[in-house]
């Protein structure tokens, strides 16, 4: 049994603020009604209405960009972008500007829905919020009585801000599975260069002078400031190498394109540095005062030559020699970019050190044009105390990976683990906003991890295919009818944003906070104290040793301190790494058993007629969340196959044509098209169509998912999912 | 003071093909969904060499607000009309949806508007010109490519960037003067 471990709750309260509200921020001057065409008596005159502009934050991505908010009468009408908004240079991308669909989108989850058919079947039952969550607390509960706390996970997404209460919730009910994004995403990114800069910089994309990018293909997968910014060269300095095994935006507005051959980044990152090194265009200096290990480095490179990165990655010594002289010639102003997702293959920590041991040797940290620790905006945190429970296990995906993330979880991981009860029994799961079965590998895993469920309770705004499966789904407020926390986002010039409501929410749809707090009810005293707040007292909490925050963005829409990076805090003092300096050698990889310098090693060969499957994000969607929005699906109503031309006709396979891919998980349908922006031994497909909920009516039936053909690898070292291992054959349906 | 003349000079080297231009235009502007609607579009240009050598350029695109409008020339009702300021206008209750205007067009920058019943088409947001904002496209364009202006004003950014670059326009040989501007 559960005991609850007397524990004094000593809460540092922060309220006392009861009384305080928000009012609504609205942009200084009112934009007035037209009426100079009226006027003429060509058009009938616009009719006055109570007109709002209203500061508050896109939701539509993880850049979370300055919205103005026109609302009429009630009504938003267009989201603007907000021209102070600096981290995103005043824009909105077509995803934002698609935002109000999320609201007025006939799809929307309206009411809590209880199913009353099998699970998939996709008969529900309204319920009222007081039946749907006794359930799910009962349901809940049952489950914790019967396998401890620890068989419950709690499966979140970010950036809706109220990510955080959710994530409050699972603490204090007590399980210690929390499974979020990351390894699906940029886990190895942050693993590689944390170990060797002892943080994850970002990249001055706006003053380096040159560039090279592998596969973060920033046109398309939009960053804020980064795909603005790699565009604003000034007078043509700026040059861009691209490598990506397909030709995508950033390779039409590259310096160079280079398709390599997925799954080589690494050979080419080696013998870069076997060039910088052999020919002495480092930064001796700084290599000498900052960092540790560069004399293991150089005997460990002279294996990586150029001749033999060629035969690896399909890209000419000669050219490598060349990226490597003019890269060194640059430096500082120059980066390797490492991106955001880089979940390619299972060496992709090692990948991404090699990356940074590059930056690090060319003396690019933390000076202007190079890689920079990131800031952020300082917020007062919420204090929280969880219950204890004594019989609660570690993480099931405890000791799976050298370096897992205690609050992230490995999803690869959790999901084998689950289904095999290894070590012990997951049967009820709690899903915030996070479309599972359309991003975790091996969607009919996920189906069986889902299957063996006791109890499934997802909250959502639309019907997606993680809901379709559920038991009880419960619909969240939009992110353009809640007030939200503020958020500190992070980077060379940090800023803080937060989110007003735009217009009250509809139907019956709730934020998240409400959500958490009835739960936390229906889980006793002690859960339920610990939500014993409003938003409002917790924003004016963020905010009490720094009110000119919230102040700014009443005013402005956003807070920042500075405009300007302001550079070399960190430079010649002690880094947050063991030896307090850049590690090219690791020694705490050494005694874990890894590499201490990453070591090569070649892909699998792709035999013939197999092709290796690449996914890749573009500037349409978001993942999984957004292809069904009418304005997006416009654009792109279906996901189509790329095939190399030439590949194409070696198969007798045409353009326009129906093909089945074949994994060896799974068998999608979709439309083929043959171009030649593909390597011929490669296919791509655009993630976030072949769903299998019927409730997301424009994209139900439409193209393939890309979740169903990828199987389960992951990186040992961050437990970062590996997404290009998978290897398909194309044949026509 | 001189008459304004609107025109938007767009540096194509920085489209990405994002199509928020579009988007944003779709919804500031009422333009139907799902029927292929468009006051605005973004073309990539047929892809150049083969693999491995390839290149590719974006084309955004809307109406060209011509000097000399054959749109305005064929309309039976005088529903097509060019403003002081040079905006080509469709009023939409003159319209009688005979779609002379949208084969005369050169652009193909017309659609018929089912829900208004009208020939419908770019007016450079002149709902946001009047209270003084600049069209959506123009705004919401994460690389902007576009910059909107008066070229009557030889102080303006857009008489500045025609002075400075070299500069085409769409169709040239078709006599309707555009004032939309290419930057080469
Ligand atoms: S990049 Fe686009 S979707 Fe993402 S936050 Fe900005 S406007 Fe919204
Ligand atoms: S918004 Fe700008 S970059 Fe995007 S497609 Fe339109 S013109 Fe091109």
């Amino acid at each position: 049994m559960s005991r609850l471990i007397d524990k004094k709750l000593s809460r540092r309260r922060f309220l006392g603020l009861s009384t305080c509200t928000l009012a609504t921020a609205v942009v200084g001057s009112q934009v007035k009604v037209l009426r100079a065409l009226a006027s003429s008596g060509d058009i009938t005159a616009p009719v006055a209405g109570d007109e709002k502009n209203i500061f508050t934050t896109c939701g539509m991505c993880v850049n979370k960009c300055g919205v103005i908010a026109r609302v009429k009468n009630g009504v938003i009408e267009k989201l603007d972008p907000n021209p102070n908004f600096i981290k995103s240079r005043a824009m909105l991308c077509a995803r934002g500007n698609a935002g109000i669909k999320v609201v007025y989108d006939p799809d929307r989850l309206k009411y809590p829905l209880i199913r009353t058919g099998a699970r998939g079947e996709g008969k529900f039952r309204r319920a009222s919020w007081t039946e749907a969550l006794d359930l799910v607390a009962k349901n809940l509960n049952e489950i914790a009585d019967k396998h401890t706390r620890a068989g419950v996970m709690f499966a979140s997404t970010e950036g809706t801000y109220q990510d955080h209460f959710f994530n409050q919730l699972a603490e204090c009910f007590g399980t210690p599975n929390t499974v979020r994004h990351p390894t699906l995403c940029l886990s190895s990114n942050i693993q590689g260069f944390s170990a060797t800069f002892g943080t994850n910089p970002t990249p001055d994309v706006l003053n380096a002078d040159y560039i090279i990018m592998s596969g973060a293909n920033r046109s398309e997968a939009l960053i804020t400031p980064d795909s603005i910014d790699l565009l604003k060269g000034d007078g043509g300095r700026r040059k861009l190498i691209y490598l990506d095994p397909r030709f995508t935006k950033t390779a039409a507005k590259a310096d160079k394109w280079f398709p390599i051959k997925p799954g080589t980044d690494m050979a080419f990152i080696l013998a870069m540095i076997h060039v910088i090194v052999t020919e002495e265009l480092y930064d001796h200096d700084y290599v000498k005062e900052q960092t540790v290990g560069f004399d293991k480095l150089i005997s460990h490179i002279q294996q990586y030559t150029p001749e033999w990165a060629e035969g690896e990655t399909d890209i000419h010594a000669d050219a490598i020699r060349r990226v490597a002289r003019e890269f060194a010639m640059a430096a500082p102003k120059s980066v390797y970019y490492h991106g955001r997702r880089s979940s390619f293959m299972s060496n992709d920590t090692q990948m991404r050190r090699a990356m940074a041991i590059l930056n690090g040797i060319v003396g690019n940290w933390d000076t202007k044009g190079g890689m920079i620790p990131n800031s952020g905006i300082k917020l007062a945190k919420h204090d929280y105390i969880a219950p204890w429970y004594d019989d609660v296990p570690d993480r099931i995906d405890a000791g799976s990976v050298s370096f897992l993330s205690e609050k992230d979880g490995s999803w690869p991981v959790v999901q084998e683990r689950v289904l095999a009860a290894n070590p012990y029994p997951i049967k009820g799961m709690m899903v915030y906003k996070q479309n599972i079965l359309a991003s975790v590998p091996d969607r009919a895993k996920t189906l069986k991890m889902m299957e063996q469920m006791d109890f499934i309770c997802t909250i959502d705004i639309a019907m997606s295919d993680t809901a379709w499966y559920s038991d009880v789904v419960l619909p969240e407020a939009t992110y353009l009818e809640r007030l939200d926390p503020i958020e500190s986002l992070g980077g060379i010039v940090p800023v803080a944003v937060m989110r007003q409501p735009c217009i009250e929410a509809m139907f019956e749809s709730k934020p998240n906070l409400w959500i958490m707090q009835e739960l936390a009810t229906r889980f006793g005293e002690e859960v339920a104290e610990q939500f014993n707040f409003t938003m409002e007292e917790y924003i004016q909490h963020q905010v009490k040793d720094n009110p000119a925050i919230l102040a700014a963005l009443q005013e402005k829409g956003v807070y920042f301190d500075r405009t300007e990076p302001v550079y070399g805090t960190t430079r010649g003092k002690k880094l947050k790494t063991v030896s307090g300096k850049i590690e090219i050698f690791s020694q705490r990889y050494a005694d874990k058993g890894l590499d201490p310098i990453p070591v090569y090693t070649s892909p699998e060969t792709i035999p013939a007629g197999k092709f290796r499957l690449l996914v890749g994000r573009h500037a349409i969607f978001t993942h999984g969340t957004t292809a069904n929005n009418a304005y997006l699906h416009e654009i792109m109503p279906e996901n189509t196959l790329w095939l190399n031309t030439k590949s194409a006709a070696g198969q007798g396979l045409t353009n326009g044509m129906l093909v089945k891919v074949k994994s060896p998980v799974g068998e999608e349908t979709l439309r083929l098209e043959v171009t030649d922006k593909i390597r011929p031994d490669s296919v791509y497909m655009a993630h976030g169509f072949g769903v299998l909920s019927k409730g997301l009516s424009n994209i139900y039936g439409k193209g393939g998912c890309d979740a169903a053909l990828i199987e389960t690898r992951y990186c040992p070292i961050s437990g970062n999912a590996a997404l290009h291992e998978t290897l398909v054959e194309v044949v026509p349906a | 003071m001189k008459t304004k003349r609107y025109a938007i000079v767009l540096d194509t080297h920085r489209c990405i093909d994002c199509k928020a231009c579009t988007v944003a235009c779709k919804v500031e502007n009422n333009v139907p969904l799902g029927k292929e609607n468009y006051r605005n579009w973004v073309g990539a240009d047929p892809l150049r060499g083969s693999y491995p050598n390839l290149g590719e350029s974006y084309t955004p695109s809307q109406c060209q607000h011509c000097s000399n409008p054959p749109c305005a020339h064929v309309c039976p009702t005088s529903a097509t009309t060019v403003s002081p300021d040079g905006i080509v206008h469709v009023i939409d209750h003159k319209c009688i949806g005979c779609k002379y205007c949208m084969t005369a067009c050169p652009y193909n920058a017309r659609y018929y508007n089912e829900e208004i019943e009208a020939v419908d088409k770019c007016t450079f947001c002149t709902q946001r010109i009047q209270v003084g904002r600049i069209p959506a496209c123009v705004e919401t364009c994460p690389t902007k490519v576009r910059v909107f202006g008066d070229i009557n004003d030889p102080n303006s950014e857009v008489s500045q960037l025609l002075a400075e670059n070299p500069s085409r326009v769409l169709k040239e040989a078709q006599g309707t003067k555009p004032n939309l501007y290419y930057l080469i």
